[in-house]
């Protein structure tokens, strides 16, 4: 382990008050011995740096799949009291509700026999990759409307069923949405990618359920061993990207205005309760909603297309759950026994709600919310359940995914986009790509093994293991 | 007048290095092109920027921000810029050509400039500048 670094017990690690000047609360991350050597010391100190913002509550906290990002390390999570608290689009990131939805079919493996076909009409019908756009022509109302009103909006134009909504995190809607405070340019943005998949890790996956580790949970998230599931990973393309930017500008001048020091200017923020704070949190949640409405009409064209090729009845694929991974949200949690309001920022990390806390589906409520974690291109994706452990220690959150551990210029030093397909095709998994240059960048081993990443969070008891779920076909923006 | 690739886990960090500010912008422009479409452009079309920021490297930020919106939403991928830099306001023209998914297609969306990691640096006769680009 790195220097300055103490153990508190199995995965458990502190980063003591004065790794950084300025600390108020200790950092906390949690790392298999197996996982220690992919920790990067710029990750540390951006976890530390985090912890030095006003108002963070407890402590700043990563989860294993920690990795130097700017602001917030990937990975990181940190609660702000409303009293005194602030709001940082550093603890967000540029994309703003990028999260993961898995959709279940009646299908079995050996049911998918052109999967060469279907991940060429997946790939047809889902626009990807940059320069992609969509064939949806929205109005600016029709966008205002996307802003307030999320999932539910793609639902009313027919993009999938009613209940689907039931099935997301805050019903695919968050309040206090503020399309006022999306700029002209977001929206400009934003307008001709709406239902597209977008670049980098983002995906579209067909997969198998291949192992099953928790028989009840399973149950009541409707998955079997052998099932084909279809996984969608993205987020509010660039309205999302540009909402941070210019927030990010805005917020980078009030640091100093309200007379807060901060070791890293990506960390820029504002206190919750100012104007610029809660401008942030407006444009912030609305374009949550646009990212919602967007895995939405994503999902409803998959299910077309299954319809078609297998003559599936819509009603029969059904949305298990979809979590957001980029966020901050306004939430209870139990402090030194007292219930306090907070603002969890969660970058790269999903919440991992545990049974009976508000704001998950009835028939989850026994079990806890699903946690859904993807996998690097051609690597299993896992669900988990949230867990009370997690409630207890880190504000109901787990890790997101695999977590990079080798850098672009790396990557393609190593291996060709080539010899990408051609390796997963002796898999037997399809993969569809703009190009295969864009293959090299999200090569399997650039990632931690993410089987080793959800055992760290199922050994400390963030999230609880219930499926592994393999790739068949790929569809990478 | 150069940009190179340097090692980050995540994203895309890049050093450039000019005689001029003028010459650092438009080469920072290329380097953010070379992710967004594995390649700058080519000369043939014009598009105008300006920008104001309260210091250096806000600046640098709020102009790189613009090239990346200029290009994403007009299509445009940028293959040198003209541009006066004075501490607080940058305004020119960018060079470049539509873009074409045969031509550019295959590179990585870039999502936004990065304030971490951002510095900007004189020395002697030259400047450098470190930026992350988040892909």
């Amino acid at each position: 382990m790195l220097p300055g670094i103490q153990s508190l017990g199995p995965c458990e690690w502190e980063v003591p008050l004065g790794y950084v000047p300025g600390m108020r609360v200790p950092g906390v991350f949690y790392l298999s011995p197996r996982l220690a050597g992919t920790l990067e010391e710029g990750a540390v100190r951006q976890l530390a740096n985090v912890a030095t913002m006003p108002g963070i509550v407890k402590r700043s906290l990563a989860m294993p799949d920690i990795h130097w990002g700017y602001g917030f390390p990937i990975g990181g999570v940190a609660a702000f009291a409303f009293e005194g608290g602030v709001i940082s689009p550093g603890g967000v990131g540029f994309d703003i509700n990028c999260g993961v939805r898995l959709l279940s079919t009646p299908l079995e493996e050996k049911d998918i026999i052109n999967r060469r076909e279907l991940a060429e009409r997946l790939y047809r019908e889902i626009p990807t990759g940059v320069g992609g756009k969509s064939s949806l022509r929205l109005s600016g109302k029709d966008l205002d409307s996307v802003l307030v009103e999320g999932a539910s909006w793609a639902v009313r134009q027919g993009f999938g069923r009613a209940e689907d909504t039931e099935f997301c995190e805050e019903g695919g809607c968050m309040e206090g949405a503020d399309p006022a405070a999306v700029s002209e340019k977001a929206r400009a943005r934003g307008i001709p990618q709406s239902g597209t998949l977008g670049s980098g890790n983002h995906f579209l996956e067909v997969q198998v359920v291949r192992e099953i580790y928790d028989q009840a949970a399973a149950s009541a998230f409707g998955l079997v061993p052998g099932q084909v599931c279809i996984m969608i990973h993205c987020g509010s393309r660039g309205l999302g990207h540009q909402v941070c930017t210019d927030h990010l500008r805005v917020l980078e001048a009030a640091t100093k205005r309200y007379g807060i020091s901060l070791p890293d200017r990506q960390l820029a923020c504002a206190p919750l309760d100012s104007p610029e704070g809660r401008a942030y949190f407006g444009a912030m949640a609305a374009s949550a909603n646009y990212a919602w409405a967007n895995r939405q009409v994503i999902m409803h064209r998959t299910r077309k297309v299954m319809e078609d090729l297998y003559r599936v009845p819509q009603k029969e694929m059904r949305l298990v759950y979809d979590v957001a991974h980029n966020v901050a949200k306004t939430e209870d949690h139990l402090v030194d026994g007292k219930r306090l309001r907070v603002c969890v920022h969660r970058k790269g990390a999903t919440r991992a709600f545990g049974p009976g806390s508000p704001g998950i589906p009835a028939p989850y409520s026994h079990v806890g919310q699903p946690v859904i974690i993807p996998g690097s291109m051609g690597t299993p994706s896992f669900v988990l359940h949230g867990t009370g452990t997690a409630m207890e220690k880190t504000f109901g959150s787990t890790c997101h995914g695999a977590g990079r551990v080798m850098s672009r210029t790396q990557a393609k030093r190593r291996i060709t986009g080539r010899e990408i397909r051609e390796s997963l095709g002796k898999a037997g998994i399809v993969v569809r790509a703009p190009s295969d240059a864009a293959l090299a960048d999200e090569a399997p081993d650039v990632y931690k093994p993410s089987a080793e990443v959800v055992r760290v969070v199922h050994e400390v008891g963030l999230s609880r293991l219930v499926a592994r779920l393999e790739p068949l076909a790929v569809i990478k923006g | 007048m150069s940009f190179e690739e340097l090692e980050h886990t995540a994203d895309a960090r890049f050093r450039i290095r000019a005689a001029s500010l003028g010459d650092l912008y438009s080469e920072a422009a290329r380097a953010l092109m070379d992710v967004m479409y594995g390649r700058p452009g080519e000369d043939g079309q014009e598009r105008e920027i300006e920008v104001d920021a309260h210091d250096p490297e806000s600046l640098v930020f709020a102009y790189l921000s613009e090239v990346l919106f200029i290009s994403e939403v007009g299509g445009f991928v940028v293959s040198r810029a003209d541009v006066a830099v004075s501490d607080t306001n940058a305004k020119g023209k960018l060079h470049g050509e539509p873009f074409s998914p045969e031509k550019h297609g295959g590179g990585r969306g870039v999502k936004g400039i990065s304030f971490s990691g951002l510095s900007l640096r004189r020395e002697d006769d030259s400047y450098t500048l470190d930026v992350i680009f988040d892909v």
